[in-house]
Order: C-alpha cells, then structure tokens, then sequence
C-alpha cells in the first residue's frame, strides 16, 4: 500500500485513509474531488471516535511494585550469593554428608524424581532471585487470590507475612511461589498439588537448602538460606495449606 | 552520592519519566492480552523491569516507546511461560465480561467485543495507533516490522470492525 503520490486513484486513498484517518499524506487531497472518498473519510473519522471509545477503558487503581534498592540489582545476577555466609566447600560437603545420612541421592542426573524435581526449584530460584528479599510488604490479597487460585488450593495468610507471590511453572505445571517472612529471613515455598512424593526429600543449592515434603496428593519445596532453619516452620506450612480436589 | 542519595535520584527520574505512564502501560497490556487479571501482573513485572534496567533509558521522552515495548516482552513472557490457550469469546471470566460490558453503551460494547475478537496481528497496531497516539512508522519501529505491512493490517483491522458497526446498524 502505497499512502503517497498525487495520483492516487479510490482504491489507494480508501486503503490508505482506512490505515490512518487522521493522515495527512500526499494524495490526501484525492477526497476534495470526490464524494465518495470525502463520504468514505467522514465514515472512517467516525469510527476512529468509536474505536477510540471502546479502547478507553477504566483502569483500577494500579499498584506500583515495591522497588529493589539498586544495590540489589546487583545480586540479581547472582543469586543468593551476597548473604551467604557458609563457604561453598562446606556447603558441598554438608550436601554430601546430608546425602549420605538420608540416604538420598542429591548428586546427579540419575537421582531420580525427587532430584528432577529439586533441580528445577534451584533452577528456577536462580531465575527469579529478586523474589528473595527481606521485606515488610505484604502482597495484596488480590494478587495472592489469583496465584493460590481455586484451582490450585486454599493457605492460610496466618501462616505468616507472605511477601511473594508469582504463578511460576515447575516441571511443567504451573504452581505458587510465595516468599514468607520468617523469623530469621525470607523462606521460599512452592505448593506443588500435583507432584506426589513418597518421603520428604532435603536437598541443597548454591547458598540454599530446601526441603521438599509430601502433603496429600501433592507436595511442597520449603527453601531458605543456607544457615537458617526450616524445620521450624514446615508444620505450620503444611497446616496451612488444603489442595482443591 | 551515598547509595541512599543514588536511590533517591533513580526513583524520582522513574516516578518523573515512568510512573505517569503506568496507566497507558495498563490498557495496552488489558487490549494484548485480554486479560485485566493478567495485565496488571504483566504491568507489575514491566516495572521492574523498567526499574532495574532505567539506566538503558538514554532520553527521557523515549520514555513511552520503551515501556510500551517491555510490556510487550513481559506480556509475551507470560504466555511463554503460562502456554495460555487463546481467549474464548465465548467463556469469559468475571474480570473479562466487566472490561467489555464496562460501560452501558450497547454499541460501545459491540465494538469493544469485535476489536477482542480481532487478531492479534490487528489489534495491536489498532491500539497502538488509536489508543497510544502513536504514528505508523513508530508502531513499525516498536513492533519489528516494515511501515507497510502495519498500514495494511490497520487499514484491515478497520474494515472488519466497519463491517461489524453497519450490521449492527442494520438490526
């Protein structure tokens, strides 16, 4: 479509005033000797009003996320790394040592489901680190209503002051991620509905520990920073949380 | 400059050249996805975005232009990562059926539900244009594409919404 030379013929100028009523183009001059194409803009200048109209609607009163220090802009990119506090051989070898003692294979690909499974969480932690932060907002019910969804389940806000939350997709379905405000620092939880586990399964990332605990058909990640303790908390989250049927 | 002070500069240049534009952010992230609920979390991790990565924003009256393309990428970030089956016209939800019934202005609501019904490829441009207030070679530019190929789909976006205002008029 070509939307200027002076000879436009009726067929280039409906084309091209129908792209752009308000245009002033080359050629623009074509409707001042022709009815129709003069009918032919009035009509389309009319419906631009219309279409205007329609798109103009009401906006809510929008929420402007909480802001990140521009400090933590910088641990974005690596994730968890300006708190921690346990050197990274240690961490390697309490994760070998957990294993150990468990009885529950954290190293390698070939570790079976649970370890799939926890992979992804470290995997997705990393991907959105900014959810990992020490604050007193808590997330407005609206937003917490539409990732813990009726399709998903119900929780308990008294489990405490819950930060975070995001519809993220884990092994392939997508689950709640929330930040809870623990005693000693945020706790990630994801409430997994449809991944069942026989037994809880503990596994470490870089700066991380995690725990991964049955609940009904379902089961929930708990992950907190690498010195802090989870085990305090896992009761309350799992009494707080019914899966829809 | 004291990381308070560096703070304090950044949100005030955001709130100057971003913030006024949260609502324009909004509706054209309601028209892409058709979705209010969506939209505001699309339009929440557009800020963030914005926010963390303000300093890419050389001029400040290129301010809408950006933004309005980080609300692209996030908007198609998040049917990437939901794989959200396309709108049903006709299984609406709650949030959906009150965007297009929002006001009592039947012949509004017609036209309102055709242009949810258009085709991406049309809608967008149409809202670009008409709602933003941006001209042919700037939808171009933010969209990726040549200027020609946008004027064809505004120019057929109009004729199906034509079409749908005179049979409408004919009942």
């Amino acid at each position: 479509m070509t939307v200027s030379g002076k000879n436009m013929n009726c067929e280039e100028y409906k084309e091209a005033i129908a792209a752009d009523p308000s245009a002033t183009f080359e050629g623009a001059d074509h409707a001042a000797a022709c009815d129709s194409c003069a009918a032919f803009t009035v009509e389309m200048q009319a419906l631009d009003a219309k279409i205007a109209g329609a798109l103009a609607i009401n906006t809510p009163n929008l929420e402007m996320p909480e802001l990140p220090p521009i400090e933590d802009d910088n641990v974005v990119n690596m994730p968890f790394q300006g708190k921690r506090r346990v050197p990274t051989w240690l961490a390697i070898a309490a994760s070998f040592a957990l294993a150990a003692i468990i009885g529950v294979q954290l190293i390698g690909n070939e570790a079976g489901d649970g370890l799939s499974l926890a992979d992804e969480i470290l995997a997705h932690l990393d991907h959105e680190p900014g959810a990992f932060r020490e604050t007193v907002n808590p997330v407005g019910d609206a937003r917490f209503s539409r990732v813990v969804n009726a399709k998903i389940g119900t929780m308990d806000r008294g489990v405490g002051l819950i930060t975070y939350a995001q519809s993220c997709v884990i092994n392939g379905k997508t689950v709640p991620h929330l930040v809870l405000q623990g005693e000693n620092g945020p706790i990630t939880l994801l409430l997994m509905p449809d991944e069942t586990i026989d037994m809880a399964k503990t596994f470490m990332g870089q700066g991380v520990n995690g725990v991964i605990i049955p609940h009904g058909e379902g089961s929930i990640a708990i992950i907190g920073e690498n010195e802090q303790s989870i085990g305090e908390i896992e009761q309350r989250v799992i009494d707080s949380v019914e899966w829809s049927i | 400059m004291t990381s308070n002070d560096a703070h304090s500069k950044r949100r005030r240049r955001f709130d100057r050249v971003v913030s006024v534009f949260h609502q324009d952010m909004y509706r054209y992230a309601t028209w892409l996805c058709r979705d209010p609920s969506i939209a505001e979390e699309v339009v929440q991790e557009a800020m963030l975005r914005a926010w963390k990565s303000l300093d890419a924003l050389r001029e400040d009256s290129a301010a809408k232009p950006w933004l309005l393309t980080i609300v692209r990428r996030e908007n198609a970030r998040y049917f990437e990562r939901k794989r959200l089956e396309t709108v049903d016209i006709d299984n609406l939800s709650p949030a959906q059926s009150a965007m297009l019934a929002e006001k009592d202005d039947s012949q509004l609501e017609v036209l309102r539900q055709a242009i949810f019904k258009l085709e991406d490829d049309y809608r967008e441009p149409l809202v670009l244009q008409v709602l933003m207030g941006h001209s042919t070679k700037e939808i171009a530019e933010l969209m990726g594409m040549q200027q020609g190929a946008i004027l064809t789909r505004l120019h057929r976006a109009r004729i199906k919404l034509k079409d749908v205002v005179e049979q409408e008029a004919a009942q």
